[in-house]
């Protein structure tokens, strides 16, 4: 170390003008670094990083990538103006942190204060919302140092004996960068590149796909494009500027869903981000196929609708939903059932999901603008077409990860908080189907426990995650989850308790005894 | 006996519409109190009071018998039912596999040590195990299966089994001798809580024979602490350049060896001693080694009340000496001592700080089981973990936990009482030859592990490799790799879970029509749909089909 800081001193004493410390600049997006037990462009690790740690894209003006390197570069003996921001959401941190009215802070001052955080941390006996604010400033404080110490990220090396992925400090040594120094102006920036240009020579430049992927901002696209769907749909009279729209969002999709399978190397479906990607991409699929074959425009809508909200889930979750590619707990590896399963349940959740928009837009509309009983009619058969398709696909979905859970741990049912969240939202689904046989479900009564219904497939998707988290699946746990859940719940129910009244006055005639039959024979 | 109207009537409800939303609707509830119960209180508790027990299981009979019966309603067959028919038959199909594998199947687990005959398999039933190990007989009784606090109120020979608790934690208990002691021997006990601003603990040290849960010695990280007699405080007060102390337990005094008139020599190859006449025998003393004195034949001698150590030895590191009310360190080339008490004492190390809590001359202190609600974060219990039995003997009571089984002398007899884990003793044995784990580059993270392990059967020995989605399938058992545990010597021993499912290619079975029988089932109503929609059949008819 003290090695470095002379190396430096006589860099700097020597060439003042190499003091813009312009190694650390937009060009070494492409550097592929080791980090999380994957390789990566430096671009996807920086961006994630920044926007993990001050929840923004940029630090004090700086991009992400030259903050990043400004900062690991810090361990080196490059000192660096740049002011990490951390947000301090919770009124008692800001208290402790003597924050007065500001809800933010620098990573600096937290560090002045670590030993206080985590004295005051484990001095919380009860798991409360203060204790979790604190593990979060700390867990965000200990990645801050150790991006400040160079330990964050690893680089390929190949001036050893054998290739290696060697952290900054062990990485620029000092014969290399004399030795760089001797042809060119700026030796840091020529060694970076030259570790990118050795792991290309060795493993080719298929990481750079990920660049590209990450720099398309397709989610973005899609959201943007679905809008303008539904935009065509309010705005045109005829299908081919929605369905135009609809179209290139899958095409967006696609691409953006097959990049992702091409880079991590695995269906994507293994957390939450890509289970309500896939959703809605697979929903809005369905849509149209259904949509075209029932020659009903109702379809497009209901798929761009969904697929717009999914989208947005994705976009501006923040923390709930992780887009970070990381590598699989060994359990979920090569398993052609883990896919099937998956994919068959998170389709039926789509499917189910169609339902509940159809649901929730027919109570609105009828609240609104009010709709005719043949209306009413339709909304009740496109439903029950939804759950047709998410039903079956449930079903084949639960018994499919009955053969999964059979294949990996030798047991076709356990119990487990997931499999049986996915059971409740069947047998919930099927007491719905079964009930309309009855006279207890009449068409009208139909819709509203539909959106109610939809409910349960929240729970098993995201419930079991954000608020049960236990048992074998709590592997997609991640925060303000159960925040997400709880107001979803409370605007259903709003909308249920504004709407079903007088949804039910204008629709559920009582039905006469002779119109009751029990029995489909 | 029901009449032929009667029973249409039964066959009507239960095979009802109405009937089965209600069966559906209480499964569905009784599920969700399940899953909450499992988050919060851990799998176990859930299946001890929802999954496993009659009420959950009696709904899942009637649901059963509701799909059948609705099955039998709808009989002569007819067309447009025959993916109706499809699906309950699965449906029934996958009942009777669950059954069966409920009944008959297995699902436990075996640790495979490095390189260490295995044949048995921990099975997850709770069994209690009573062995006469001189006379070589054994006896085991199944623990009920509850979640909650019960008394088991039940003889076995001498033995009666009293309460059970399926969850339990121990609590600290102070309780009087049983038997007497004379004033000079040292039975106390104390608790103390040590602590800096980042962590606190507390502690108990006892020198109470009873007390057998306590230590008098432990090592805190670099820290040795030491629980002596009250009397021994004085040994830490004088100073002596020897730094030989004489300790007399009977009459409680400490000495000097100029004090006690003794000599210190020095054998051939250094070492210190002091010869002392107690008595009608003579007692070699080597305080640099050992408190513990030789006799003429060179053997350690335990029956001696005086003790002689050095005590420069406890120089060299740190060594916190607690004397109950009193406690001596030494730091910076002296000894203090303090007195201790609610206040808290500042030590020399880590700003840490003492406080005594209580203090206990003659009442020794005691873990005992208590009854808890478990608690589960993150996957594992954090309260409740163990399992506790009280044992009556006569008039004397003692606690067995699943850590922690008794050992008793009656009438001469021994008897060894413990809960454990039911086993099944397989018919041929496991080695584990290898384990590999292979890691996310550049971390900790496990990528996969798989065991290699050799097969010892009748027919002879056979090698399989073992890992995740590869299990290996033998005599009707399937094991899987399920976890691993590392061991002290940088070895990992492996542990499969080892299956038996009879019931398997039934549900399978039934799986394949359920999904087969409600793909039919939409196909025909779609195409009847599409005929009574050109035959301009009214909606409602087509809503019941």
């Amino acid at each position: 170390m003290k090695m470095m800081l002379t190396l430096f001193a006589l860099i700097f004493t020597f060439q003042s003008h190499a003091l813009s410390l312009d190694f650390c600049n937009d060009k070494l997006g492409g550097l592929p670094i080791q980090q999380g037990g994957r390789i990566k462009p430096l671009y996807v690790h920086a961006n994630e990083t920044v926007k993990y740690m001050t929840g923004k894209s940029k630090v004090d003006g700086h991009s992400a990538i030259e903050a990043y390197c400004l900062l690991s570069f810090d361990s080196m003996g490059v000192e660096n103006k740049v002011e990490w921001i951390a947000s301090i959401q919770h009124y008692d941190l800001r208290k402790f942190l003597e924050l007065g009215d500001k809800k933010e802070t620098t990573f600096e001052n937290l560090l002045k204060n670590k030993t206080e955080l985590i004295t005051e941390w484990r001095k919380q006996k009860e798991e409360t919302s203060y204790k979790k604010a604190l593990d979060q400033a700390l867990r965000r404080l200990q990645l801050y140092e150790e991006i400040k110490n160079g330990a964050n990220w690893k680089l390929y090396d190949k001036s050893g004996p054998a290739e290696a992925w060697l952290v900054l400090p062990e990485f620029l040594k000092e014969d290399k960068v004399l030795k760089a120094k001797e042809n060119t102006s700026n030796p840091f920036e020529a060694v970076l590149f030259q570790s990118e240009k050795d792991y290309i020579a060795d493993h080719g430049s298929k990481f750079k796909l990920e660049l590209t992927f990450a720099k398309l901002r397709l989610p973005v696209w899609a959201l943007f494009l679905s809008l303008l769907g539904l935009a065509g749909l309010v705005l045109t009279k005829g299908n081919a500027v929605p369905l135009g729209f609809a179209f290139t969002t899958v095409a967006v999709q696609t691409t953006y869903i097959t990049m992702r399978v091409m880079i991590s190397g695995r269906a994507p479906i293994t957390n939450m981000y890509e289970t309500v990607l896939f959703s809605g991409y697979a929903a809005l699929l369905l849509a149209l196929i259904v949509g075209h074959f029932k020659k009903d425009r109702q379809f497009i809508y209901v798929g761009l609708a969904y697929n717009f909200l999914s989208i947005m889930m994705i976009n501006f979750s923040g923390g709930m939903l992780s887009g970070s590619i990381s590598p699989l707990v060994p359990v979920l590896r090569d398993n052609f059932w883990l896919s099937t399963h998956v994919t068959a349940i998170i389709i039926s959740y789509g499917a189910l999901a169609l339902s509940w928009i159809l649901a929730n837009t027919a109570l609105i509309k009828a609240k609104t603008k009010g709709i005719s009983k043949q209306e009413m009619i339709e909304y009740t058969d496109q439903i029950y077409t939804c759950l047709k398709y998410g039903i079956v696909l449930l079903a084949g979905g639960i018994i499919l990860g009955g053969v999964w859970a059979d294949y990996s741990w030798g047991r076709f049912w356990g119990w487990d908080p997931k499999e049986t969240w996915s059971l409740i939202v069947l047998c919930l689904y099927m007491a719905i189907l079964h009930g309309k046989y009855t006279s207890w479900i009449s068409p009208a009564r139909f819709i509203p426990l539909n959106a109610l219904a939809f409910l349960s497939v929240m729970m098993a998707w995201f419930g079991v995650n954000y608020i049960l988290a236990s048992g074998l699946h709590s592997y997609g746990f991640s925060e303000g989850g159960a925040i997400f859940l709880g107001s979803f719940f409370l605007i259903q129910f709003i909308i249920l308790g504004i709407t079903t009244k007088s949804f039910l006055d204008q629709f559920d005639i009582k039905r006469s005894s002779d119109q009751i039959q029990e029995n489909p024979a | 006996m029901l009449s032929e109207k009667q029973f249409s009537k039964f066959e009507r409800t239960v095979g009802g519409l109405k009937f089965a939303v209600v069966l559906i609707l209480i499964f569905s509830a009784m599920m969700i109190v399940g899953t909450f119960f499992e988050s919060w209180y851990g799998t176990d508790f859930a299946n001890r009071v929802v999954y496993k027990k009659f009420p959950f299981m009696a709904v899942q009979a009637l649901m059963f018998f509701s799909i059948i019966f609705a099955a039998f309603l709808r009989l002569p067959p007819k067309k447009r039912l025959y993916g109706f028919y499809t699906i309950h038959a699965g449906l029934v199909i996958i009942g009777c596999g669950s059954l069966i594998t409920y009944i008959a199947g297995v699902d436990g687990n075996i640790m495979l040590h490095p390189n260490e005959p295995a044949r048995e398999i921990i099975l997850p039933d709770d069994e209690l195990r009573i062995t006469y190990p001189n006379e070589g007989r054994q006896f085991s009784r199944d623990l009920p299966y509850t979640a909650f606090k019960t008394s088991l109120d039940e003889k076995f020979e001498d033995l009666t089994f009293a309460d059970f608790y399926p969850y339990s934690e121990n609590k600290v208990i102070w309780k009087k001798s049983s038997s007497s002691f004379e004033s000079w021997q040292s039975v106390q006990s104390s608790e103390y809580m040590i602590s800096n601003p980042n962590v606190s603990q507390d502690f108990i040290m006892s020198l109470h024979p009873e007390a057998t849960d306590y230590k008098s010695s432990t090592q805190m990280g670099p820290l040795a602490v030491h629980y002596l007699p009250a009397s021994m405080s004085e040994c830490f007060g004088n100073a002596d350049k020897t730094g030989i102390v004489f300790w007399e337990s009977r009459s409680k005094y400490c000495k000097t060896p100029t004090d006690y008139g003794s000599e210190i020599k020095t054998t051939k190859a250094g070492n210190r001693f002091l010869v002392i006449r107690e008595n009608e025998r003579l007692l070699t003393f080597f305080p640099d080694l050992s408190p513990w004195p030789l006799d003429s034949s060179l053997t350690p001698v335990q029956d001696t009340t005086l003790r002689i150590f050095n005590r420069k030895l406890f120089e060299k590191s740190p060594n916190l000496f607690l004397f109950g009310k009193k406690a001596a360190y030494f730091t910076e080339d002296k000894w203090t001592a303090v007195e201790l008490g609610k206040d808290p004492v500042e030590l020399p190390w880590m700003g840490f700080e003492l406080t005594l809590l209580r203090h206990e001359d003659e009442k020794f202190p005691s873990q005992e089981p208590f009854y808890v609600t478990p608690i589960q974060s993150k996957g594992s219990l954090i309260k409740g973990n163990q399992k506790a039995l009280k044992v009556k003997v006569r008039d004397k009571e003692y606690w067995v936990t699943d850590d922690k089984p008794i050992s008793l002398l009656i009438d001469g007899k021994k008897v060894n009482i413990g809960i454990t884990k039911k086993v099944l003793t397989l018919p041929f044995e496991f080695v584990l030859k290898n384990f590999k784990m292979d890691k996310d580059p550049g971390t900790n993270n496990p990528a996969s592990y798989e065991s290699f392990v050799t097969l010892f059967t009748s027919s002879g020995p056979s090698s399989h490799h073992i890992y995740m989605n590869n299990p290996l399938k033998y005599s009707g058992f399937t094991f899987y790799q399920a976890s691993y545990t590392p061991n002290k010597d940088g070895s990992y021993s492996s542990t499969l879970s080892a299956n038996v499912d009879q019931g398997r290619p039934i549900k399978y079975f039934g799986s394949l029509l359920l999904v087969l029988g409600s793909i039919w089932h939409y196909v025909i109503t779609r195409k009847r749909k599409k005929s009574e929609a050109t035959a301009s059949m009214t909606n409602k008819k087509e809503a019941l089909a």
